[in-house]
């Protein structure tokens, strides 16, 4: 057993016997990580050391801060939080971490054991049990969305009725229309209304002003970033991607997420031209999977120039009307409506990216990538990109397969490298 | 006339109907999913798939679907691209019931009836929308009720036929209750209150607020439930999860995928469920107390017979590999067991069968599930017990027992090899070891490896990799007894598991696996040396009740 596998097995354990402890020993695990990664980082880049740092102490908050913690699906905008001094985070944050703790196994039996289906998102199901288990300490309250899954509806509301603390949900209508817009941004004002009650701090519209300006301009130097990597090599991995989604997600608006934007712009300003293959990927990345890992680490043989979990955000919005800017984001997801939308947004991004080829993963349990893969894969070959259908887990090492999902990976690289 | 197919109760039927629609609910259980398979994902919910399959079959024509979940969506998206359908519309539908969603779902309904009302040609008929409402009468009486994911009538049709009362069908897209709008002229104003009315229906798990739900639990003369949910639809997985533990009335989950193949799968739980409401066999037949009386449990591996006399002791037990045919298996085992006891055919005053072949084997007076039978001789054996872990070769399942003996609950794992008796078979294959060595050699483990496989197939070649690392054997080994072990604590947990707790079947032989539970539940097991006649003794105890 190697030594995160201990600690795995040890924050397991004792989630049994005294989960304030196991909870401590977790937060220490992560500031041992923040600071090895300081000392010895293992990113290539200023950037993904900057990304790595905002999400590990995003994830140290959650559990030492307590009083100050509020959960969120992944969709949801966080500006009025940031705005009021919280900390919000996610389900698929933290089970990452638990994951890549080596620790998951003991708190998805535990959801299961309760009840909750097996076939639900594995990301939900840590987080479930995770809270069941009194690892993840009783937020503050929680906000959510419909979007972009049924899960959100259902862990939300029932992590509400487990923790007893007042729960606001943003009802994301499927149809994309300046109504709808109208009707979410009428929902996010009730939603600073709920705020307010619950902290007794009034939204301040002038600096919500201020902040969703700032997720703006941190999408648009997102945007140029994707745009200047084409014909360039970045150097990452598999967890950055993972890191990404929660800085545009959770952490967007943050002066510290908008500084890591810019200076990925920065890089891919002056980085060396492209080597090897650029994959666009679908879905988060099953980086436990250790060939799959040791593949894409570092490597100027293949590298995801773009993962459509972090680049969703990009809407036309005015940000002088918080409200309607946020609304937009949502309504006019790449994640929202019919499959066809996000299949849309991806080619355009393979096509800003020039990349190779695609990899459409179906995460366990992810019933809205799942129903569009099919679609995906051939309207992408269609325009010409090959895609590779990769089925399994980016969360619960007991999916297994480990050999066989590098083995087609590794396959399709080959294909688009011309060797098959 | 074609039909407009439907799968949603929030489907504005009236408004399709006034439109000159004939309006049917989507109610297919294909053999197998093959042709949605060729365009969608396997891993979505049945319900969604049998959809696509009915529609890629050229079965449907004209569907309105509900954006209910991710599923019917995606169905959606992929019918709209792959399916040759005349009429294809979804309504978007939201998660709240008020205010603004009212008008929002106003306006979708204004845009159907344009959108059918030209493909139709026809205009919207007043008599017919108003003469289309129907309530549907409350169940009156003792009844029981199936609730969660939608149930079809293939499925409902055997609940029917093995409950002794009579059943409500409340599942998803069955619980339809839309009240009659009041008559405005203006038909936005008509559609607003109809809107209002199709929200207003007892909600489903998608709605934001499903508090009214708990009507379901609470109706008059309601004696249990049947909780049924589908493999890949997780929203009512959510609402077992709240209730399985706070009702009053006895609570059976079954789980189907949605093809006609989970009927006979599910037969022998709903067979279980059914004898706790119906005193068991007393007076069924006349038979004489005297005599011997036999127990037959015909499983997948082997086939058991226990003879009793009429004083409770045990004559004769035999257990047999039930080879190609149950019904020869049990007759080969009877007439070993009647020759071991010096017995005929004609010494047995009654016999009871059981097990999975319970159903095609010829001799036998009565058939009683496994689990039932399981129970009652567990509680014959050791009277103290109050659950019993059952691990055969097929199966593995967990019996809750009432301090008579009777089950208070239970649950089975699903299709799937993994924890069962096969699972550690296939192992024992891989590292080329006898069953009696997998039993032993994991109890000599020194360093601890986690099997995290779930997947029988994927756990083998996790054992192939670790074999090919040399890791030793009782590392291995006791890391599959670990695996094992897992699921069936797990399964203990979702029964509610108590103690005393004893365990039955192929596995309880294997000192690893028993050793490896007894650990996860901080409690020794009870294992008699009769454990694995646990089934067939049962049954022979309730032949001799068979007076």
């Amino acid at each position: 057993m190697d030594i995160i596998e201990q600690f795995g097995a040890k924050i397991g354990t004792l989630s049994d016997t005294n989960p304030h402890r196991a909870r401590q020993l977790l937060t220490a695990g992560f500031r041992a990580n923040g600071l090895k990664n300081k000392v010895a980082p293992s990113a290539s880049t200023k950037s993904d050391r900057m990304l790595f740092q905002l999400v590990n102490r995003a994830m140290i908050t959650c559990l030492s801060k307590p009083q100050q913690n509020v959960m969120v699906s992944l969709f949801t905008p966080c500006e009025m939080l940031h705005l009021q001094g919280l900390h919000p985070y996610s389900c698929e944050g933290f089970s990452s971490y638990l994951s890549g703790s080596m620790a998951e196994q003991p708190f998805l039996r535990q959801a299961e054991d309760t009840g909750i289906p097996n076939s639900l998102c594995s990301y939900h199901k840590v987080f479930i049990g995770a809270a069941q288990k009194n690892l993840m300490p009783k937020p503050r309250f929680i906000l959510s969305t419909s979007l972009a899954c049924d899960a959100n509806t259902l862990t939300f509301r029932h992590l509400a009725a487990f923790y007893e603390v007042p729960h606001f949900n943003l009802d994301i209508p499927f149809e994309s229309s300046p109504q709808a817009v109208e009707y979410v941004a009428g929902q996010l004002r009730q939603m600073a209304a709920f705020l307010t009650r619950q902290t007794g701090i009034p939204v301040d519209d002038g600096q919500l002003v201020r902040v969703v300006a700032r997720s703006q301009r941190t999408m648009a130097l997102f945007d140029r970033a994707l745009h200047r990597r084409a014909g360039k090599l970045i150097r990452s991995d598999l967890t950055s991607e993972l890191f990404r989604t929660a800085a545009f997600h959770f952490l967007l608006g943050t002066p510290e997420t908008e500084a890591y934007a810019r200076q990925l712009a920065r890089e891919t300003e002056t980085a060396p031209p492209a080597q090897g293959k650029q994959l666009l990927w679908i879905h988060t990345t099953p980086y436990w999977v250790d060939p799959l890992r040791q593949l894409f680490a570092q490597s100027t043989r293949v590298q995801i120039a773009a993962c459509d979990m972090s680049y969703e955000g990009m809407v036309e919005a005015d940000p002088t009307k918080p409200y309607e800017a946020m609304a937009r984001r949502l309504v006019y997801s790449p994640f929202n409506g019919p499959a066809e939308r996000r299949i849309q947004r991806a080619l355009e991004v393979a096509k800003t990216v020039q990349a190779d080829g695609a990899v459409w993963f179906c995460h366990w349990g992810c019933k809205h990538t799942l129903g569009g893969a099919r679609l995906g894969k051939k309207a992408f070959e269609e325009a010409g990109l090959p895609t590779l259908l990769l089925d399994g887990d980016s969360c619960d090492r007991g999916f297994g397969g480990q050999g066989q999902a590098a083995t087609r990976v590794e396959a399709f690289l080959e294909v688009l490298e011309g060797m098959a | 006339m074609s039909i407009t197919y439907h799968v949603c109760k929030y489907t504005p039927i009236e408004l399709l109907t006034a439109l000159g629609g004939q309006c049917a609910l989507l109610d297919e259980a294909p053999e197998n999913f093959d042709l949605s398979d060729q365009v969608a994902h396997p891993n979505l919910c049945g319900f969604g798939k049998s959809v696509i399959q009915a529609a890629m079959a050229g079965h449907v024509k004209e569907l309105v679907l509900v954006n209910c979940c991710d599923t019917i969506r995606s169905a959606y998206d992929i019918l709209k691209t792959f399916g040759q359908l005349d009429f294809l519309y979804l309504l978007d539908l939201l998660h709240k019931q008020e205010g603004c969603s009212i008008q929002h779902v106003r306006d979708q309904l204004m845009d159907l009836a344009q959108a059918y009302s030209t493909y139709k040609g026809t205009q919207f008929d007043r008599e017919l929308f108003f003469s289309a409402f129907h309530a549907a009468p409350p169940k009156t009486g003792p009844h029981l009720a199936v609730l969660g994911a939608k149930m079809g009538h293939h499925l409902f049709s055997l609940v029917e036929e093995t409950m002794p009362l009579p059943v409500e069908n409340a599942t998803c897209a069955n619980n339809r209750s839309v009240a009659k709008p009041e008559d405005k002229e203006d038909f936005a104003a008509l559609m607003e209150d109809y809107a209002r009315n199709l929200l207003g229906q007892l909600p489903c798990m998608r709605m934001t607020d499903n508090t009214a739900r708990r009507a379901l639990y609470n109706t008059p003369g309601l004696e249990g439930i049947i909780y049924h949910t589908l493999q890949f639809c997780d929203y009512y997985g959510f609402e077992y999860a709240a209730v399985r533990n706070q009702l009053p009335i006895p609570l059976l989950k079954i789980e189907s995928d949605g093809t006609t193949q989970s009927r006979e799968q599910l037969r022998t739980r709903l067979d279980a469920f059914a004898e706790g409401f119906i005193p068991l066999l007393k007076g069924d037949l006349p038979m004489d107390k005297h005599g011997y009386f036999a127990g037959i449990d015909s499983g997948s591996a082997t086939t058991d017979v226990v003879i009793l006399d009429q004083d409770r002791n045990l004559v004769s037990k035999v257990i047999l590999p039930t080879g190609a045919g149950a019904s020869n298996g049990a007759q080969r085992a009877l007439e070993q067991a009647l020759q071991q006891a010096g017995l005929t055919q004609s010494d047995l005053a009654a016999t009871v069968t059981t097990g999975y072949g319970r159903g095609v084997i010829q001799t036998g007076n009565k058939s009683v599930t496994e689990i039932t039978c399981h129970a009652k001789g567990a509680h014959f054996l050791n009277p103290a017990v109050r659950t019993v872990i059952d691990i055969g070769g097929q199966d593995s399942k967990v019996i809750r027992l009432e301090p008579d003996g009777s089950v208070a609950n239970f649950v089975m794992n699903d299709k799937c090899a993994a924890g069962t008796g096969r699972f550690l078979e296939m192992m024992a294959r891989t590292l080329e070891l006898s069953l009696e060595e997998m039993s032993t050699i994991g109890l000599t483990w020194k360093e601890e490896i986690t099997i995290s496989s779930m997947c029988t197939v994927f756990a083998d070649s996790e054992v192939v990799s670790l074999v090919a690392q040399n890791k030793a054997l009782p590392d291995i080994v006791h890391g599959l007894n670990q695996s094992v072990a897992t699921r069936a604590t797990a399964l203990f947990r979702r029964a509610g598991g108590e103690t005393p707790c004893m365990m039955t079947g192929g596995v309880s032989r294997n000192r690893g696996v028993v050793s490896a539970i007894e650990e996860k539940l901080d409690q020794p097991l009870f294992i008699h040396p009769d454990a694995q006649l646990c089934g067939a003794l049962g049954a022979a105890l309730f032949a001799l009740e068979l007076s």
